[in-house]
């Protein structure tokens, strides 16, 4: 484990003064909180548009279209999970990620929500990971699918080749065949699919629920001395 | 969003469908808004690890799988420890839905705390062999000791007497409460889930509590409570990003093998 020397504040008061700092932060910290609830509003709010073309994954119960996906339920959150089809692990900030949608999907099918994790590796590959890791979650492969195309989590040779990608609304260099991203839909009582939502990189960020814990303790995410952001993370199974 | 309400407290959508072109001009919209907030998030943290430290005088003392520990012994050679103040009162039969909700999101994020100088634990006042044998039937792994006898949940405000119930004057959230005026539905619906009444239930309340460990001397850094625990409910942050949002009226979740 790498461990940043960090400069941390070390001003000691009574319990009196430190009663009139944290009484200004929660001022601030409510102001933020009806911020949040003002954005998700927002996010509702924005238009949906059909998705026409069929994907069909391969599941845990064979060949699963988009809509089957919805698992009866009317929305569907999809989780861009990165593990490419050469790769022999899955990616360790995503499985850091998945540590905590594994608990959050106890509930979020009471809630008309099914949750799926969806990778380009074969199946076979997502499954031997999958019961290494110890999770629930639904996890299917889009191998032979546009779908990680088509939502800008997966990129080709040719983006490679001329170093470009399409990722988080903005052409970007190529880094990776593989970006993490989430993506909201929503089936009609017809039975229509809509794509709602996508969201990439640090929107992302509050669905790490360790960093919402780090942002309350004194040295907070203390990875400013790190190579990168996430270089402490490991797999679970790997500390 | 507009929307007409189902029996099951559900939302049903009406939703505007627009083009492709429609939905990237909205989307690029509420991604400037989204960065704005992350930035603002990022403040936020900042100020918290500006505030100053106080001093623990106070020697307290839990029962872990281990065996006896003091609080210093909690932090297990880290530098600094989260606490989740979690409602499992001496009284109840199980813990609190609404904390055993919240405990589901983190469960699987004490092993990565533990590697980043960071010691997470779970406190309650029952005994600990009822937390034990409550931890086993929800599948959980992270660390929890029973605080019973010791003063820790009523100095950081996250339980209350019998007589500050009847006669007010508790600080929670950093505010006076005035004497206990009865339940609502939630607390009297949670009470009975817990296996309790609703005054004995509402005797034990949520929070989070920071500590940090230097030279042997113990701080406490930060405690929040009540919506300030709202980032760390793990399914309402993806709840909110669903087409219905959090989609309720009133308490909807439940103990996850009592779906």
């Amino acid at each position: 484990m790498k461990t940043a020397e960090m400069e941390l504040n070390r001003e000691v008061v009574s319990e009196a003064e430190w009663l009139v700092a944290r009484k200004d932060l929660l001022t601030r910290e409510k102001e933020f909180t009806r911020q949040r609830d003002v954005l998700s509003a927002a996010r509702r709010q924005l238009p949906m548009v059909e998705v026409d073309k069929e994907y069909v994954f391969d599941g845990p119960n064979g060949k699963e279209t988009l809509s089957d996906l919805f698992d009866g339920h009317s929305q569907l959150v999809v989780y861009h999970f990165m593990f490419g089809p050469n790769w022999e692990e899955g990616c360790k900030s995503c499985s850091y990620l998945a540590d905590h949608f594994d608990g959050a999907n106890w509930h979020l099918p009471h809630r008309d929500v099914s949750f799926v994790a969806i990778s380009r590796a074969p199946l076979s590959k997502l499954q031997t990971y999958k019961k290494r890791m110890g999770w629930r979650f639904k996890w299917v492969s889009s191998a032979k699918s546009d779908f990680n195309f088509d939502y800008h989590v997966s990129f080709t040779a040719e983006d490679e080749e001329k170093n470009k990608a399409y990722y988080n609304y903005a052409e970007s260099e190529y880094t990776n065949d593989e970006l993490p991203g989430l993506s909201v839909f929503y089936k009609d009582d017809k039975g229509d699919v809509y794509h709602t939502y996508s969201t990439y990189a640090r929107g992302l960020d509050t669905l790490v629920g360790a960093y919402n814990f780090l942002d309350l303790v004194p040295k907070g995410r203390d990875e400013s001395n790190l190579d990168f952001t996430m270089e402490w993370v490991r797999r679970h199974d790997e500390y | 969003m507009k929307g007409t309400r189902r029996k099951n407290g559900s939302v049903k959508t009406k939703h505007k469908i627009g083009t492709r072109k429609e939905w990237i001009a909205a989307r690029l919209d509420l991604l400037r808004a989204e960065k704005e907030l992350t930035r603002r998030s990022d403040e936020l943290a900042k100020r918290r690890q500006e505030l100053p430290w106080v001093k623990i005088d106070k020697e307290y003392r839990f029962e872990t799988d281990e065996g006896k520990a003091s609080l210093a012994d909690l932090f297990k050679g880290r530098s600094q420890l989260l606490v989740y103040h979690f409602m499992f009162g001496p009284d109840y039969t199980a813990g609190c839905p609404s904390c055993s909700a919240i405990a589901d999101g983190y469960n699987g994020v004490a092993v990565h705390l533990a590697n980043h100088d960071v010691m997470f634990w779970t406190i309650s006042r029952a005994l600990l062999a009822k937390l034990q044998a409550y931890k086993k039937r929800m599948g959980w792994t992270f660390p929890w000791a029973s605080s019973f006898g010791s003063d820790f949940n009523f100095d950081f405000a996250v339980g209350l007497t019998e007589k500050q119930q009847r006669d007010g004057g508790f600080e929670y959230n950093y505010n006076c409460e005035g004497p206990w005026e009865g339940a609502g539905e939630g607390a009297t619906t949670f009470a009975a889930m817990s296996g309790t009444d609703p005054a004995t239930y509402v005797r034990e309340r949520p929070g989070m509590s920071a500590f940090a460990l230097e030279d042997g001397i113990i701080y406490h850094t930060y405690s929040t409570y009540a919506r300030g625990l709202d980032g760390l409910w793990g399914m309402y942050q993806w709840l909110d990003r669903a087409p219905k949002g959090r989609n309720e009226t009133g308490v909807w979740w439940r103990h996850h093998d009592q779906y």
